[in-house]
């Protein structure tokens, strides 16, 4: 019984390694609409999908030849034997479908089509030097200036951000559906909360045409307000946007 | 005896000279030493540029406009020859900030020279750290076959020590002749640790020839072998000493202090060394370094294994490789804890270096660094699972196998799930947000840490079952004895001064009150698991060991996995200053874990019955090239994060003090990088090749006189039998 079993390894791993790629194609995108009340299924992107199913592979190889048994179990499936019918029939599939599945992989990557190119954005790039040393004046005020500065910077958030970012500053404001890459999200703990004030200051004051060819400034409608607001207000929006969001800038730490 | 006092006699002469120098040149340097003290460094910077004491340096301006390299004032001059003004003649004598080398880009020559000088050096400090333990090993347990490995592992390392001097060597002239005005900066700061760097050299060159030399000769009696290990504990503080120091002038080029940074005075030399990242840097080199030499040596076994001719040699390279792995994963486990150390401590000292190196133009090194190091805990868990063929009776525990792969495999998919995604245009409409909801929740460092934390635990898993293939019904724990006992005890007293003090720690810590309630539920934590291991502990004494591990292991992933998980999303979101303290009681909490359960293993399977035993060499051969897979990642590793940790200080030599304004003062393209770091990787990888094999031919020689000496004066059948068996 058990050499019956282990007869059917290649197969086991082909079933496992088909059942990720459809919990990844079609289950995944389906789940997270759920869990995230969207309107729209959450694809997986095509960089995560090649990752995942190359360690998918890779597991199922590495389970394959753990001991010298099982090795000979996996490659033996496909030598000829008077096993029972369903092996000599997954046989021939198997020798059937391989080549067809290369020649498809091979045909969908070579028929000419237009697609995006995929980009390597970079999320935080580099903060330029004038705006390194920079300090929020307001940060270390005494409470009740900073409690002002706060108001004061919610209002003018609500004013100029809110428009894309939402009056919560979730990144849902009513113009968020009209652009390609949607307004960020600051409630994310991944976004304002990972950097200090200044980074802010920097991405205010500039804008899109500020970033770097690395952050790709084409996906960003950011705009630049250095013309429109000053300093002092930028570093006020900046204290209403993080109590808006309920997130806490990056502090600098004193050194151990 | 007579050997030995010739030994020291003709040792002593030298070794008294070396003192002598050392001494001289110690006063000479205490001059410089009494101004760099702590006092001396705020008085200084309160007077500014006006400090009395302290060393004058070059003024550096930050920012300041690119200077003309050589070749350009070389070409101006040689245009204008015939007409030579006075004007020319000092532009030509005045001070050059940068060479080019024979034309060719500088920093690439640098960057090739020190990281194959550091990989090297990795290898000569990390090897003698576990053959000196092999050595102890062999000797208490009276096994000789240690001993013999002890000594093959010392002759790889006198082997590569002269190659690692040579690019030593050839760095230095480097450094001094590309970058003159920098290297100017970096002596007038560390003068005097560079003579001291000089004298340990002497040390560590002298202990290592004369720990490989008197190895026969320091054999026989208990003082002599003593005197042996001795050497070798010299030559590993010696080389600790020297990494130290070097660390010193590489941290400080990240994170300067000690000096005015608006002038760059130096006030302080204590504080130039003692810089932020300087232990972080010397604690994960420490243990990358043991690492790096554990990976070397198994696939210099693997390879001894494949052209291994008799059932003896295999045997034996198997061994060898099976300790490189150990010794490789037993470094492997704390050097990410070590590691998000010292990344934390560059956020500390720079939140923008920081940003730049996990958000920004690094952060895809570290996608990189993901894979490498994914690929370093299958690659050790593959040949243990592997290792388990050699074992009879290991066959009641490969049911668990198909379980780590599938832990293992899922920590890794996150471990390597990046936070921003390539993506294309049409998946960034789809998707109608910025993040993907993998790379949300799985690009963060909260999971980061959690899934590392639980490949950890699960390689240890793959430990534990690997050593208890081979034994069979146990004894109770009560019949262990007083070992036993005192044993466990003293684990659980470790591990509860562990949990314990730091809870107690963790109340005292100055924060604002609305930040420091998010420290509260790491006391919690600290605690629990405290109790746990006590439980553990408890179990143990009642017989019940086993189980006891099972629940602390249970709890371990609990906590440290799942609740910390969710926990550093909170923590990053209202209290970024709580992540060091997470981190922390992370790292504890799983290190509990592994000290307690391996004590445990330890003894309630003492005296267990043998189930078959090991046959050494049957492995096979795809387990070897595992472990030359092995090395050949960890040297990459090793050469990726040089140039990230080099790379961090984009357009500075020293960063934020004297700014890169030579040509070549760019960041490289990943694609550039990747290309270099091969090239580095494919030459270190000959070297070293060519080195082992000229380290053989010794042996060689010897093995065929034997072989010739045995066949001239032994009878025909006597001379086939001992080479048959050899």
């Amino acid at each position: 019984m058990a050499k019956k079993r282990s007869a059917f390894l290649m197969i086991w791993v082909i079933l496992a390694v088909i059942c990720l790629f459809m919990f990844l194609k079609y289950a995944s995108p389906k789940v997270f609409q759920m869990l995230m009340a969207k309107s729209h299924p959450m694809p997986t992107p095509s960089t995560l999908m090649m990752w995942y199913m190359i360690m998918g592979v890779l597991a199922g190889l590495v389970y394959a030849t753990t001991s010298n048994q099982k090795f000979a179990d996996f490659l033996s499936f496909l030598l000829p034997s008077r096993g029972p019918i369903i092996k000599s029939l997954l046989q021939k599939l198997l020798f059937v479908s391989f080549p067809v599945l290369v020649g498809w992989f091979v045909y969908s990557w070579s028929i000419p089509g237009a697609a995006s190119p995929v980009e390597l954005r970079i999320q935080h790039p580099t903060l330029p030097q004038e705006f390194e040393k920079l300090e929020n004046p307001f940060r270390e005020k005494d409470a009740d200036t900073q409690r002002k500065s706060i108001e004061e910077g919610k209002i003018l958030f609500q004013t100029y951000c809110r428009p894309c970012h939402g009056s919560k500053a979730d990144g849902n404001g009513p113009f968020a559906n009209s652009f390609r890459l949607r307004p960020i999200n600051f409630q994310d703990p991944g976004t304002i909360a990972t950097v200090v004030d200044n980074y802010l200051f920097w991405r205010i004051k500039e804008g899109a045409p500020g970033l770097p060819s690395e952050s790709t400034p084409w996906d960003s409608a950011m705009p630049s307000w250095k013309d429109d607001l000053k300093d002092d207000e930028i570093w006020m929006i900046i204290m209403g946007e993080y109590d808006t969001a309920g997130v806490m800038p990056r502090q600098r730490e004193k050194l151990e | 005896m007579n050997k030995f006092k010739i030994l020291l006699q003709s040792t002593g002469r030298s070794f008294f000279a070396v003192v002598l120098l050392f001494l001289a040149l110690f006063f000479s340097s205490i001059s410089f030493l009494d101004a760099f003290t702590p006092d001396v460094l705020a008085q200084a910077v309160k007077e500014g540029e006006s400090a009395a004491s302290g060393v004058e340096l070059p003024q550096f301006e930050a920012g300041s406009q690119p200077a003309a390299p050589l070749q350009a004032s070389e070409g101006e001059a040689a245009a204008g020859a015939g007409t030579t003004t006075a004007a020319a003649e000092e532009e030509e004598v005045g001070p050059v900030q940068y060479r080019p080398f024979f034309g060719m880009d500088s920093r690439v020559v640098v960057w090739i020279v020190s990281e194959l000088h550091l990989m090297f050096a990795a290898f000569v400090l990390g090897v003698p750290i576990f053959a000196v333990i092999v050595e102890i090993v062999g000797y208490k347990g009276g096994d000789v076959k240690y001993d013999k490995m002890a000594k093959e592992f010392t002759k790889l390392l006198s082997a590569a020590f002269a190659t690692t001097a040579s690019l030593g060597g050839l760095l230095g002239f480097c450094l001094f002749g590309l970058y003159p005005e920098f290297m100017g900066h970096m002596t007038n700061v560390f003068a005097p640790t560079m003579y001291v760097y000089a004298l340990m050299f002497f040390g560590e060159a002298f202990t290592l020839y004369g720990y490989y030399y008197s190895w026969e000769i320091l054999k026989g009696t208990a003082a002599k072998k003593w005197f042996h290990i001795t050497l070798g504990v010299l030559l590993n503080l010696f080389g600790t000493g020297l990494m130290f120091l070097t660390n010193s002038w590489a941290t400080y080029m990240m994170s300067p202090a000690g000096i005015v940074p608006s002038t760059g005075k130096l006030v302080s030399l204590y504080h130039a060394i003692y810089n932020p990242l300087w232990m972080p840097v010397n604690i994960h080199r420490l243990i990358a370094n043991v690492c790096f030499g554990g990976f070397v040596v198994g696939a210099y076994a693997a390879v001894k294994f494949l052209g291994a001719k008799t059932e003896e040699e295999r045997a034996h390279y198997d061994w060898m490789g099976y300790v490189g792995n150990f010794v490789g994963v037993g470094a492997l486990i704390p050097l990410p804890f070590a590691g998000y150390w010292l990344g934390r401590e560059v956020y500390s000292s720079s939140p923008v270096m920081g940003n730049i190196m996990m958000g920004g133009a690094f952060s895809w090194t570290f996608i990189i660094q993901a894979i490498l190091i994914g690929m370093l805990f299958i690659g050790a868990n593959y040949y243990l699972w592997l290792g388990m063929g050699r074992i009879k009776g290991s066959e009641r525990y490969t049911k668990f196998i198909k379980y780590l792969i599938f832990v293992i495999f899922m920590c890794f998919a996150v471990w390597l799930t990046p936070h921003n995604l390539p993506l294309s245009g049409e998946e960034r409409a789809m998707i109608g947000e910025q993040y993907h909801p993998f790379s949300k929740y799985f690009g963060v460092m909260a999971a980061k840490n959690a899934v590392v934390n639980l490949i950890i635990l699960a390689t240890f898993f793959s430990f534990l079952i690997y050593r208890r293939s081979n034994k069979g019904d146990t004894i109770p724990f009560s019949e262990q004895g007083k070992a036993g006992k005192i044993g466990i005890f003293s684990a659980l007293i470790f591990c509860l001064l562990m949990l314990v003090s730091y809870a107690i720690s963790l109340n005292f810590v100055e924060l604002e009150a609305n930040i420091k309630v998010f420290v509260k539920p790491l006391i919690g934590a600290l605690y629990i698991q405290s109790f746990f291991v006590c439980l553990a502990a408890f179990l143990t004494f009642k017989n019940k060991g086993k189980l006891g591990q099972a629940i602390l292991f249970a709890v371990t992933a609990c906590i440290a996995v799942l609740y910390f998980w969710y926990y550093g999303f909170q923590v990053m979101q209202k209290a970024n200053l709580v992540l060091r303290y997470l981190s922390v009681t992370q790292v504890a909490i799983v290190m509990s874990c592994l000290i307690m359960n391996a004590i445990i293993d330890v003894f309630i399977f003492r005296k267990a019955k043998l189930v078959g035993g090991i046959v050494w060499g049957k492995m096979p051969v795809r387990s070897q090239y595992a472990l030359i897979l092995l090395c050949v990642v960890i040297v990459i590793l090793m050469g990726l994060m040089g140039f990230i940790r080099s790379g961090l200080r984009m357009d500075w030599h020293i960063y934020g003090v004297l700014q890169d304004t030579s040509q070549w003062a760019y960041t490289p393209t990943l694609a550039y990088m990747g290309r270099i770091v091969g090239l580095i990787v494919a030459l270190f990888l000959g070297l070293v090749a060519f080195v082992f094999w000229l380290a053989n031919l010794g042996d060689k020689k010897e093995k065929e006189k034997v072989k010739d000496y045995e066949y001239e004066s032994k009878p025909e059948g006597i001379a086939a039998g001992y080479t048959d068996t050899h």
